[in-house]
């Protein structure tokens, strides 16, 4: 019986859950989430596709002739490696952490350089 | 066996655990009798894996062992390398894993109370503490940038700095987590069905303790003062004051309270680690394409399940040349057969609860020959081989 | 030739009180029990289907009749499909014998309250056939647990029941809601200091048989802390295990009318069933009347850990029968006084 006035309490409150789809939780600064690629900075050393823990980068050329970079989000497990040893700053993880999708080729994120 | 008795099988899926595994449990009517635990169904082939990444990649691999204690097993892991390397960390560095570490200690704790409240079947305590637990989740959020698997520790230091705001957010969670914490120890105190199905429940004397080789909370709820923070401090932790909480009832209501204490002991200790920390930088810049010279070396940490082992051998290259685990888990499975016979069927859900098993970290697969004691491992395939060559010849 | 009567009576077992009406109050008794339950625990309970999801339980009752519907090779067959129709029969019936619409119920005769507890005792057994049919280990252990379970609560339970009963000098529930009625209205008439303590007194005995006869109703529809034969954590709901498809869809909704049908009979034998100091039509009184038996279930079983077997008969045995004994001596001296 020690629970109910903590229950009586919690009738008034508004309800923990959020609605997701509806209500979101703003994320928090730090959050490590989908890829940009800024093609101008990069000078394609290929670092981050040698420190990816889950092989999920891979670099289109090498050196100054480096065409574009594809993520494979679906094996990504968002340890920011690359963003961290990259020398140029050329990859960063966004805040936008609604991933998911409908097929297999969705998960894949590829930027080119114009 | 006797003709009133029967086997009724816990796993490997069944809704009180939360991940493969297969407990035998012998039945005569509502007694056990008997009990047998099958491993393995989690086995994912880590420790193989490990052998083909750099010491980089296998920092990343080390953390998803478990998505609870990710912080210890990646402790565990960088204090492991930097030790090979000789590689001494900033002392602010060490600091901010302390508070990684013991927030995930509270995290993983109040994870568990939730848990062992809906094994009971008291599910309105299981929602009240899940939500409380947002609170050091969001924490941990805060600091790392991500819910679980936080990705702290890096060889070389911590990757993410606790700027002065960030403090005092931290130290607002931590004065809600204490009140509540303290309300939950006050209730459980108090609420008659708790004590019910907690006293006496799945005795593990402090004999069977030691010779079983129980770790963490387990073992100290039976009354052995173990504890690798205190044995053989790693990290700062012989400059933080802390106290070992033991209670020697034995029993699951004892391994409730000795975790709801050690919740209010950590956030303790964040709170001095936040008013304590040094300044200056937090990383030793290290290659990530770096070797390590050739060593042995075993790593020691204080899980939130107990104590956590890290071995690893490196042979100068990029990729350690052998790295094996053994979780805290695997060290508690064994009384586990101990404490449920003599019990009841209703009992084996927290029974099993009780030692907050994380079958991901403990499932590793090795074979011992109890005739000659030869002892080999086998890989996947390898294993795969002999089940279907034994299926051959016995079918 | 068919009179307007007959088709009033037609009309009256079909749609109000009848079987549509029941169905559909049972239903909507399942989402006040789920949406105050979710309440208590600081969550928002079922949500998207209708308004503030108050379809969800008729949406679950769809979803259930759709699915694939598997006997196992074990089981015996007869045994388990007849289980679910007993299951969902018993309860209708006894709702049949509780005043809805007004004091006196559609199926009203001397003695149906001792049809009614035999009734509630035949559900158990039905249910313990469920278990032991199923051929299923967790089912098995949850058969015999229930039978177990009824052998504590049952004697608190009918004890409970015949307090009522004995100060009505009435074995039918209608008789016990009228005398209620009509003590009530002599009291509002002449109400004499003496008149007003013996009302004090025969309301606290009662009170005391309300509080016996909602823990023995709490074992009886298996909520928490005596939710002992389908624990989920321990035997996987236990004697439910194997039943899928439309059989499980039966058994919900009989669980569902089973509590309308305990917190009916809650109402009528301690709180006056459908009538009330205000002139609100009988069944909304019973409505609400319900709805507040619905919450005081809801509330009670957010309120404890599961209690385990030999606890329960044990606690039952030393507390609860010698309490209802007291409970039932109280009663025999206010019968004297009277």
């Amino acid at each position: 019986m020690a629970m109910e006035p903590e229950l009586l309490k919690n009738l008034t409150k508004k309800p923990a859950t959020l609605v997701y789809p509806f209500e979101k939780f703003p994320p928090v600064e730090g959050l490590r989430a989908k890829h940009m690629w800024y093609a101008d900075r990069c000078i394609g050393c290929g670092l981050c596709a040698r420190v990816c823990p889950a092989f999920a980068i891979e670099l289109d050329g090498r050196g100054k002739d480096v065409k574009g970079i594809t993520f494979y989000l679906g094996r990504c497990v968002f340890c920011a490696q690359c963003e961290e040893v990259c020398p140029k700053k050329a990859i960063k993880l966004t805040q936008e952490y609604e991933l998911a999708c409908y097929t297999q080729e969705d998960t894949i994120l590829k930027f080119t350089k114009e | 066996m006797k003709e009133t008795e029967f086997i009724i099988p816990v796993g490997p899926q069944h809704p009180a655990l939360k991940e493969p595994e297969k407990f035998l449990i012998k039945v005569d009517g509502e007694y056990v009798v008997d009990a047998d635990v099958r491993m393995g169904y989690n086995h994912r082939g880590i420790e193989k894996a490990m052998e083909s990444r750099t010491y980089l990649q296998g920092l990343y691999l080390v953390e998803r062992i478990c998505g609870i204690c990710s912080c210890a097993h990646t402790t565990c892991y960088t204090q492991c390398i930097e030790e090979a390397m000789g590689l001494e960390i900033p002392e602010r560095a060490k600091y901010i894993r302390v508070i990684t570490a013991e927030l995930e200690r509270i995290h993983s704790h109040l994870l568990w109370l939730g848990i062992a409240a809906h094994e009971v079947g008291f599910d309105t305590l299981f929602f009240y503490i899940w939500r409380d637990r947002e609170v050091v989740m969001d924490l941990l959020e805060l600091i790392s940038g991500n819910r679980v698997h936080y990705a702290m520790p890096t060889i070389g230091g911590v990757r993410r700095d606790i700027p002065p705001e960030k403090v005092n957010e931290i130290k607002k969670g931590c004065n809600v987590l204490e009140k509540r914490t303290k309300y939950y120890k006050e209730l459980i105190l108090n609420e008659k069905t708790i004590h019910n199905r907690g006293d006496g429940v799945g005795v593990l004397t402090p004999k069977e303790a030691v010779a079983l080789c129980t770790v963490g909370p387990v073992a100290r709820a039976s009354g052995i003062n173990t504890d690798v923070r205190a044995d053989d401090p790693y990290l700062v932790y012989d400059e933080i004051p802390f106290n070992v909480i033991t209670y020697d009832g034995c029993d699951v209501t004892s391994r409730i309270l000795v975790r709801v204490d050690e919740v209010l002991e950590s956030i303790n200790i964040v709170r001095y680690c936040l008013d304590h920390m040094p300044d200056g930088p937090i990383r030793k810049v290290v290659s990530p394409l770096m070797r390590v010279p050739e060593a042995e070396v075993v790593s020691l940490v204080e899980a939130p399940r107990g104590e956590l082992i890290h071995y690893t051998r490196s042979n100068g290259g990029m990729k350690p040349y052998r790295h094996k685990v053994r979780a805290p888990t695997l060290g508690n499975i064994l009384a586990v057969c101990e404490m449920l016979k003599g019990g009841y069927i209703a009992d084996v859900p927290i029974v099993i609860a009780g030692i907050d098993p994380c079958l991901c970290c403990a499932d590793r697969i090795a074979f011992v020959d109890v005739n000659t004691d030869k002892r080999w491992v086998w890989t996947d395939e390898q294993l795969r081989r002999y089940g279907v060559k034994w299926y051959q010849q016995n079918s | 030739m068919v009179s307007t009567e007959l088709i009033i009576k037609i009309g009256q077992i079909l749609v109000f009180p009848g079987f549509l009406f029941l169905i559909f109050y049972a239903l909507f008794a399942e989402w006040v029990d789920r949406k105050f339950f979710a309440r208590l625990q600081n969550r928002i309970g079922p949500l998207h289907t209708g308004w503030k999801g108050i379809l969800q339980p008729l949406a679950d009752l769809i979803k259930l009749l759709a699915k694939e519907d598997i006997t196992p090779e074990a089981a015996d067959s007869v045994v388990f499909a007849t289980v679910p129709i007993i299951l969902f029969a018993i309860p209708l019936t006894v709702m049949f014998m509780v005043p809805i619409i007004g004091p006196k119920a559609y199926i009203s005769f001397e003695g149906d309250l001792i049809v009614i507890l035999f009734l509630f005792t035949l559900t158990v057994l039905s249910v313990f056939m469920a278990g032991w049919g199923s051929l299923n280990r967790f089912g098995t252990v949850g058969g015999l647990r229930t039978s177990l379970q009824m052998l504590s609560y049952e004697i608190p339970m009918g004890v409970a029941a015949v307090g009522p009963a004995i100060l009505a000098k009435s074995l039918s529930l209608s008789g016990i809601v009228a005398w209620q009625g009509r003590s009530m209205s002599l009291f509002l008439e002449n109400p004499t200091e003496f008149s007003l303590a013996l009302g004090i007194a025969k309301a606290s005995v009662l009170a005391l048989g309300f509080g016996i006869f909602t823990i023995c109703m709490l074992a009886e529809l298996e909520k928490v802390p005596f939710d002992i034969p389908e624990a989920e954590t321990e035997i996987v709901g236990g004697w439910q295990v194997e039943y899928s498809g439309k059989k499980l869809a039966l058994l919900r909704l009989g669980g569902d009318i089973k509590l309308v049908a305990a917190s009916a009979l809650m109402t009528s034998l301690f709180l006056g069933g459908p009538l009330g100091p205000w002139p609100i039509p009988p069944a909304l009184w019973f409505l609400l009347k319900t709805i507040l038996c619905v919450m005081i279930i809801s509330n009670l079983r957010a309120l404890f850990a599961r209690y385990r077997i030999d606890q329960m008969i044990n606690w039952m045995w030393k507390n609860l029968v010698p309490l209802s004994l007291l409970y039932i001596l109280a009663i025999e001296l206010m019968a004297v006084l009277m």
